[in-house]
C-alpha cells in the first residue's frame, strides 16, 4: 500500500501537466457548486433568517382600542409565549416636541412606551426607566442633530381651565434606535413618562414632576392599548388565537411568515435539485477522467504488474490519484469560491445593511465539501481501478 | 512430435528443476486467427541458459508470460514452479501468491525496456527490491557498474537511448537476484553492434550470479555463441490459414 502510494504519487507529480488539467476541470465542476451553494446558505438562511428573525414579524397590533387593565396585563406578561409587553397610553397623549442646541426646529415625535429587551432595541444596553431620559429614532436624532449623550428639551402643552398652558423637561438621549425599528419621528420613553404625559394632558397634576392640576381620581387605571411581541416567530399564531378568545383581534405577520418558511423550502429544493445535476456531473468527470487516464496508463500498469505488484495494488493506484485530483481540486475550488465570494459580497454590500452577505459558507461547510467529494471521488475511482485491475499485462506491457 | 523427444533433459536431479511442465496448452484468437500453444513437456533446470527461437506471432511471448504467471494456461494438466503447483494456484485464483512468487523469484526483461517514466534510472532499478523491501547492498553498485549506467543513474528513462534504457531493465531484473530471469526479445529494439554488446553483459551478468535464464529471441545466430539451449519449437499452420499451433518442448 505505501510503496504504490509513492509510485502513484510520482507518477502523479512527474505528469503534473495533465494532473492539472484533471484539478482543473474538477475545480470547473466544484467551485461553481460551493458558489451556488454558498449563496443559497446566505441568501435563504441568513437573510431569511434575517426576516424571520426582524422582530416586526413577532409582533401582535391590537386593532382596536381597548380597556386592559393591569390584572390582565400581568396575566398575559406571564405566559411563557409572550416575549415583550408594554402597555401604551392614549395616542393623543403620546406625543411631545422637542428642540436641542443643534437645530432651529421644534419637531413633534410620537412616543413609544418601551421597557427591558424591547425587541426593536436590540443592541442597545440602557432603556429608558424615569422621566429624565428616552431613546430617539434616527429620523428624530437627524432633524435634532443630536446623538448618545446629548441632552434635549421637551415639551408638553395642554388646555386646562380654558388656559393654554406648557411644561418643560430635559431628556438625556440614551441611544439613538436604528432605522428600521421606527421610521418616523420618535422616542422610546418609560410607561411612567408616557402617564405622566396623559395625566398631565387630563388635566390632571404629576407629583414627580410637580406639575400641578386637579388631584387623580383613584378609579381604576386602563390601557387602550399595548405593544405586544411573542417569544419565537412560531408563538405568533397560537398567542393570536387566545387573544382572539379574549376578544381582541390583533394584526399580525403569521401569513407572510408562512409564505417565507414557503419561499425558504422552494428554494432548498431548488438548491438540491441544482446540487444533484453538480454531484452527477462531477462523478461523471472525474470517472470519465480517471478512467481515461486508466486506458493511458495501461502499459505502465501491466509493467508494475510484472514486476509483482498485486492486483490490489493496481486497483488502488486510480483511487490514489483520484485522491490528489480531489485534494488539489478543492483547494483550487475554495480560492475560486473565495475570490468570487468576496466580489459577490462587495458587489452587493451597497444594496445591504452592514454586515450581512449573500455568500456565505460556514468553517464545516468546507470540510463536508472535501468529505463528499472524496467519498464520490473513491467511489468512482474503484470503478476505473476494477478496470485497471482487469487489463492484461501480458498485451498491456507489449504496447508501444 | 516423435523428433524432438531426444532433446528432452533427464539428467539432473529433481530439486535442481526449476519449470516442470506437462500438458499445457494456451488457446488464442486474434482477428480471426485461432493460436494454440501446446507444451508437451518442458523441464528447465537451476541455471541452465534457455534459448527460444521463433519468428514474431509464433507463441514465444505467450510462453514467457505463461512462465512469468502473468498468462493463465487455458489447460493446464501439470505445471510445477520449484516444486510449487502453478496449476492450481491458477485454478484456486491465487492471484496475489501468484504475484509474490513473481517478485520474488522472477525477473522480466520487456522487449521495449518497460521502464517506468517518472521515476529515476536508479529508482528505476532499486524498485524490483524496493517492493521486496530488500535491505541495500553492493548488488546495485555492481549492476550499475558492469553495465556501465554510472552517469545515468539521476535521468529518467525518457533521457536515455534505447540501449542504455535495455541496460536499465536489465539491471531491474537482476537486481532482487531472481532464480529466474526472463527477457523477451531484449535486444531486438538496438543496432546489431549495441545488441551484440547488451547481450553479452547479459550472459555474463546472469552467469556470474548464478541465474537461470530464458531468452527469446528471433534471431539464432546472434545468439548461438552465447551457449545457449535451444528449445525445440514446431509450427503447424492449416490450409485455411485460420489456424497455428505451436508445439514447444525441451
Amino acid at each position: 500500500m505505501r510503496k504504490i502510494s509513492r509510485l502513484a504519487i510520482k507518477d502523479y507529480l512527474n505528469e503534473w501537466q495533465i494532473s492539472s488539467c484533471y484539478i482543473l476541470a474538477l475545480a470547473a465542476v466544484l467551485g461553481p457548486m460551493m458558489v451556488l451553494f454558498a449563496l443559497k446558505f446566505g441568501i435563504v438562511t441568513s437573510m431569511f433568517d434575517q426576516l424571520l428573525d426582524n422582530p416586526v414579524n413577532r409582533e401582535l397590533r391590537p386593532i382596536y382600542s381597548g380597556h386592559f387593565d393591569k390584572s390582565w396585563l400581568e396575566q398575559l406578561q406571564k405566559r411563557p409565549d409572550v416575549g415583550f409587553l408594554v402597555p401604551k397610553t392614549r395616542n393623543l397623549a403620546a406625543s411631545m416636541l422637542l428642540k436641542s442646541k443643534n437645530a432651529p426646529s421644534i419637531i413633534n415625535v410620537e412616543l413609544i412606551p418601551t421597557a427591558e429587551n424591547d425587541p426593536l432595541l436590540s443592541g442597545i444596553k440602557k432603556y429608558p426607566e424615569g422621566f429624565d431620559s428616552i431613546i430617539l429614532s434616527k429620523s428624530a436624532a437627524k432633524k435634532l442633530a443630536v446623538g448618545t449623550g446629548d441632552t434635549i428639551q421637551a415639551s408638553v402643552q395642554r388646555h386646562y381651565l380654558g388656559i393654554k398652558e406648557q411644561k418643560q423637561l430635559s431628556l438625556k438621549v440614551l441611544a439613538v434606535a436604528n432605522s428600521q425599528a421606527f421610521t418616523r419621528e420618535g422616542a422610546f420613553a418609560s410607561v411612567k413618562l408616557l402617564e405622566a404625559f396623559e395625566s398631565y394632558k387630563d388635566g390632571q397634576a404629576v407629583a414627580e414632576l410637580n406639575w400641578t392640576g386637579s388631584q387623580p381620581t383613584n378609579a381604576k387605571k386602563f390601557h387602550p392599548s399595548f405593544r405586544l411581541f411573542s417569544q419565537t416567530i412560531n408563538d405568533v399564531e397560537g398567542l393570536q388565537k387566545w387573544l382572539e378568545t379574549q376578544g381582541v383581534e390583533v394584526i399580525t405577520q403569521v401569513e407572510e411568515i408562512k409564505s417565507v418558511q414557503q419561499m425558504d423550502n422552494t428554494l432548498s429544493t431548488i438548491y438540491w435539485a441544482i446540487a444533484m445535476i453538480g454531484i452527477i456531473g462531477f462523478s461523471t468527470s472525474l470517472g470519465a477522467n480517471l478512467w481515461a487516464n486508466v486506458e493511458r496508463k495501461r502499459k505502465e500498469l501491466s509493467i508494475i504488474r510484472v514486476i509483482g505488484f498485486s492486483t490490489f495494488d493496481i486497483t488502488i493506484f486510480p483511487i490514489i490519484q483520484s485522491l490528489l485530483t480531489v485534494f488539489f481540486g478543492w483547494l483550487l475550488s475554495v480560492v475560486i469560491y473565495l475570490g468570487i465570494s468576496f466580489w459577490i459580497n462587495s458587489l452587493m454590500s451597497n444594496q445591504l445593511e452592514a454586515g450581512i452577505q449573500v455568500c456565505v459558507l460556514l468553517p464545516q461547510h468546507y470540510f463536508i465539501s472535501l468529505f463528499v467529494a472524496a467519498v464520490l471521488a473513491v467511489l468512482v475511482a474503484t470503478v476505473a481501478g476494477v478496470r485497471a485491475a482487469y487489463i492484461d499485462p501480458a498485451e498491456g506491457m507489449r504496447e508501444i | 512430435m516423435q523428433e524432438f523427444k531426444s532433446q528432452k533433459h533427464n539428467n539432473r536431479l529433481p530439486t535442481s528443476i526449476v519449470y516442470d511442465i506437462r500438458g499445457v496448452q494456451k488457446n488464442r484468437e486474434a482477428e480471426g486467427v485461432a493460436f494454440q500453444l501446446t507444451i508437451p513437456t518442458l523441464q528447465i533446470s537451476k541455471g541452465e541458459k534457455i534459448a527460444l527461437i521463433g519468428q514474431s506471432g509464433c507463441g514465444k511471448s505467450t510462453l514467457l508470460d505463461m512462465l512469468a504467471f502473468i498468462s493463465q494456461p487455458t489447460n493446464n494438466n501439470s505445471f510445477f514452479f520449484q516444486q510449487k503447483n502453478i496449476a492450481d494456484l491458477w485454478k484456486d485464483r491465487r492471484y496475489s501468491l501468484l504475484s509474490k512468487i513473481r517478485r520474488e523469484s522472477i525477473g522480466y526483461v520487456m522487449q521495449t525496456g518497460g521502464l517506468l517514466p517518472y521515476l529515476t534510472v536508479k529508482e528505476n532499478i532499486n524498485l524490483s527490491r524496493d517492493i521486496l523491501d530488500l535491505p541495500e547492498d553492493d548488488t546495485i553498485a555492481d549492476l550499475v557498474e558492469k553495465l556501465d549506467l554510472s552517469y545515468h543513474l539521476n535521468k529518467r528513462p525518457t533521457d536515455l537511448s534505447t540501449g542504455e534504457r535495455q541496460r536499465v531493465a536489465i539491471a531491474r531484473a537482476l537486481a532482487h537476484r531472481p532464480d529466474i530471469v526472463i527477457a523477451d526479445e531484449p535486444t531486438a529494439s538496438l543496432d546489431p553492434y549495441a545488441s551484440k554488446t547488451v547481450m553479452a553483459m547479459f550472459i555474463n551478468l546472469v552467469e556470474e550470479m548464478g541465474i537461470t535464464v530464458i531468452i527469446a529471441s528471433h534471431a539464432w545466430n546472434d545468439i548461438k555463441h552465447l551457449g545457449l539451449r535451444r528449445l525445440s519449437h514446431h509450427s503447424l499452420r492449416s490450409p485455411d490459414e485460420l489456424k497455428t499451433e505451436t508445439i514447444v518442448t525441451g
